[in-house]
């Protein structure tokens, strides 16, 4: 045993890792291969028979790992956004300009003390941020983001997301009741008051849409408004694009319309007496949740993963290189510069102590990286579903920066306030709304 | 009637172990001593204490408000005071005349050069002394300064307690920029101990000159700037439009001093009304209100530091030439009497009246500050407002915790 410990404490750390990895490795790997031969097609075989339910969990899956680097990309946004609107320099430490922070708050998060306060109803105040988190992220499942990448495509898939996403409620009122604390307490309340109030007009606008796409299915919602950005609802239903924005502002609990955590008036709301990585996971249906409003929005309102115009220069998937001909060598000569140059000058411009050949390189690997994903995603997924997530994204993102924006500028509403305007504002504009479309519908009989 | 049974200590861990665990009620752990303090510690139907401060996030200073609310609705409020008491009028009655300035300081941390100011006006006033006059510009100088700094902290304060998360921030870049100053004018960015019996502690010099210098040319500009975001944003002004209205009446009669007296329409400056230092030759307004409110407060803040730039501008202007100090010895020992010195703070007359008796310390040294007659007033403003505007109220009134608890 000595013989073993002494040469095992005389190798260095790579050389710690090296023997413990590769071992490991081989292990895995040949047992895998025996395990694929041996059980490969008897687990093919109860795969397929049960291709539905294979689906479901392999999306399931998915939707919980894509919302963590959201969370943490929409956390980084946050941090960087308002930084720089109070002309501050934000996080800049932790990774490249401080990409890499919210990944070590997430760590952080992990390894503070879970406690649960004393008086503390054990189960419920356990149970309310798991409820939160998944009502959030099962609400994602329904989502399109390219042209056949979604988690499922129901055909009530609306239905779903409000009936899913409305399950965030009863984890914010159990937080704020299981707390055992007075705070707590209100904030649950206000979250149950706001949510519940602002769910009518949320609803209402857009039962305009579902009568003109005549679908809930958000992915035939979006293939509706396929073609130039004219076609979106958003020119059609305008109105019911604003009061679904406002709703939707309050649904996801944000600025101007954070009263459930208003740290001002009642410390942080539900959150209070959570520490540990049950905050985690109620900060993190917080931002998923912010992610997952602004997709939706895209989706009913701006085209989903269609993008605005025509793209001028369609790529098809059936292309000929031999039929460029001088022009593919124009294509590959031209265009890996411009693309190195075109990456490399933002990395240039915005740090003034690196070097040129730095910014160059960075330019060269990261075009490399973006002309692999591009191609695999070519030979492999398909086009549509690279250009569509990049619509979709960019579009996305536009909004979580709106949500952000409206942090940073806007002061906090009064609940009084906030119940006037919903009971006394959206909700007639939003049966306005329905009322003017189904008007509409019938003069011009569509 | 919640009743109590009488306990060793609060403070004795021995309580904790034959309590039952439950929900920490902010009652106190004797019986009420006042019939208002069983009126208040009488819960009604449907009504909750809830314990703000002293370590909610947004309690300006180590404030505690007992806050007794029917559902979002604040019924009734019971301020505990104490937190930073430190009885600092005892210490400056054992403290040289010299050493009072610096025990003065921390008790207005937010603009501390106008708690320094009435004590010497009353030191001077005892001790018959003529200031020179480049003392005094450079006191108004650097007093109006000081005061711009106290309004631009109070706006952000005011908008984070309405749930604003930049004006804060902004407003700190020029509080920042005219705290640089002042350190290098006195050596002290945030307790300053500056003001000296019969003068200032240092003459201008090149650093502070060139910040202000280049400060003043955008500060009217940044200023503007910074309220825009406030001025024009709907919420914002539908929030402290109304908020915690105070009456002409009631502001009189609560001794309201500074620009939540003004806000109520009474043009009251001390700077006018009793004019001291050289304020009598400068040029400048006294903006006044007629609504009351916390919008009122705000946007006449904002008026008083566009006041507070033209006199900057014309001390530097009228700046005249001479000492900075006036000759007195080291070891003071002022005839026996009284003196009262005044001025007019950011937040309304900070007021000292010493009595002499012929010794080298102060027999008596009474500070009046109105922060806290201002925070009597949140138990007339509070009530009826909701959870949600209990801070906002008490920010709009502008209190320092430290005079409050001296």
């Amino acid at each position: 045993m000595t013989t073993v410990s002494r040469a095992w404490g005389r190798l260095t750390l790579p050389g710690k890792i090296f023997f413990t990895v590769v071992p490991l490795l081989l292990v895995l790997g040949l047992g895998g291969l025996i395990a694929i031969m041996l059980l490969g097609p008897l687990v093919l075989q109860i795969l397929g028979d049960n291709l539905p339910l294979v689906r479901f969990v392999i999306a399931a899956t998915a939707v919980l790992l894509a919302a963590i680097p959201i969370a943490f990309l929409n956390i980084f946004m946050e941090m960087k956004v308002i930084a720089f609107m109070n002309l501050r320099i934000g996080p800049d430490r932790v990774g490249p300009w401080g990409t890499l922070l919210s990944v070590v708050h997430g760590l952080k998060v992990l390894g503070k003390e879970d406690f649960t306060p004393t008086g503390a109803d054990r189960t419920i105040f356990t149970l309310a941020p798991v409820v939160v988190f998944l009502g959030t992220v099962m609400s994602f499942l329904v989502i399109p983001f390219a042209p056949g990448l979604f988690g499922q495509d129901f055909n009530i898939g609306l239905l779903y997301f409000f009936a899913v996403g409305g399950l965030t409620v009863v984890g914010l009122m159990m937080a704020g009741w299981a707390s055992f604390n007075k705070y707590s307490l209100l904030g649950g309340l206000r979250a149950a008051a706001q949510i519940v109030s602002y769910e009518i007009p949320l609803t209402l606008s857009v039962v305009g849409i579902l009568m003109l796409a005549g679908t809930m299915s958000l992915n035939q919602i979006v293939l509706n408004q396929s073609g130039s950005f004219l076609d979106w609802y958003v020119f059609q239903q305008p109105l019911g694009a604003l009061i679904f924005l406002i709703a939707i502002t309050a649904e996801a609990n944000r600025a101007p319309f954070d009263l459930t955590e208003a740290d001002s008036e009642i410390v942080a709301g539900f959150a209070t007496e959570y520490s540990g990585m049950r905050f985690g996971f109620l900060f993190f249906a917080e931002y998923v949740n912010m992610f997952i409003v602004s997709a939706l929005t895209v989706t009913l309102f701006f085209g989903g993963w269609n993008a605005p115009f025509d793209w001028p220069f369609p790529i098809s998937a059936n292309l000929d290189p031999a039929s460029l001909g001088i022009g593919l060598l124009i294509l590959v000569a031209v265009v890996p510069l411009i693309g190195t140059l075109a990456l490399a000058a933002p990395f240039w411009l915005m740090r003034s102590s690196m070097p040129t050949w730095q910014a160059l390189v960075i330019g060269f690997v990261l075009f490399n990286v973006l002309a692999v994903a591009a191609v695999l995603g070519w030979a492999f997924v398909s086009w549509e579903w690279v250009v569509g997530l990049l619509w979709s994204m960019i579009k996305a993102y536009g909004f979580v920066f709106f949500f952000v924006w409206l942090r940073g500028t806007l002061p906090r509403v009064r609940i009084d306030q906030l119940m006037n305007f919903a009971w006394k504002w959206l909700l007639p504009a939003a049966l306005l709304n329905l009322f003017v479309t189904a008007l509409a519908i019938i003069v011009l009989g569509r | 009637m919640v009743t109590h049974s009488r306990q060793p200590s609060a403070d004795d861990p021995r309580v904790l172990l034959d309590q039952e665990i439950g929900v920490f009620e902010p009652v106190p752990p004797y019986p009420p001593r006042t019939e208002r303090e069983a009126e208040f510690y009488t819960l009604g139907d449907g009504e909750m204490f809830v314990n703000m401060g002293p370590q909610h996030p947004s309690t300006h200073g180590v404030l505690r408000i007992v806050l007794k609310l029917n559902g979002e609705q604040v019924v009734d409020l019971d301020p505990v005071l104490g937190y930073l008491h430190r009885g600092v009028e005892k210490i400056c009655e054992n403290s040289d005349y010299h050493h009072i300035v610096n025990q003065l300081d921390p008790l207005e941390y937010i603009s501390s050069l106008f708690m320094e100011w009435p004590y010497v006006q009353a030191a001077e006033k005892l001790l018959d002394l003529e200031v020179p006059r480049r003392a005094e510009y450079i006191r108004v100088l650097s007093g109006e300064l000081n005061r711009i700094a106290s309004h631009a902290l109070f706006m952000g304060w005011f908008a984070l307690d309405l749930g604003g998360l930049t004006p804060i921030l902004w407003s700190f870049i020029e509080r920042d920029e005219i705290v640089e100053m002042l350190g290098a004018l006195t050596g002290a960015r945030m307790l300053f101990n500056y003001f000296r019996i019969g003068g200032v502690n240092g003459d201008l010099n090149h650093e502070f000159m060139s910040r202000l210098g280049s400060w003043m040319s955008r500060a009217a500009t940044q200023i503007e700037a910074n309220t825009k975001l406030l001025n024009e944003n709907e919420i914002f002004v539908r929030r402290a439009r109304g908020l915690g209205r105070m009456d002409r009446e009631m502001a009189l009669r609560m001794c309201v001093t500074g620009p939540n007296l003004r806000a109520t329409g009474v043009p009251f400056d001390v700077r006018r009304a009793h004019p001291y230092s050289i304020y009598p030759e400068l040029d400048f307004d006294v903006p006044t209100r007629t609504e009351g409110d916390s919008l009122a407060r705000y946007l006449l803040r904002v008026d008083e530091v566009k006041q507070s730039l033209r006199i900057i501008d014309q001390c530097l202007h009228q700046m005249p030439d001479g000492p900075i100090m006036a000759r007195i010895p080291r070891l003071i020992r002022p005839r026996p009497g009284r003196a009262y010195g005044a001025v007019e703070s950011p937040r309304g007359q900070y007021t000292m009246y010493m009595i002499s008796d012929g010794t080298d310390q102060p027999f008596r040294l009474r500070i009046h500050d109105p922060s806290f007659v201002h925070l009597g007033s949140v138990g007339r403003l509070v009530p009826g407002n909701l959870v949600a505007d209990t801070m906002a109220i008490m920010a709009s009134l502008d209190p320092v915790m430290g005079g409050v608890d001296k």
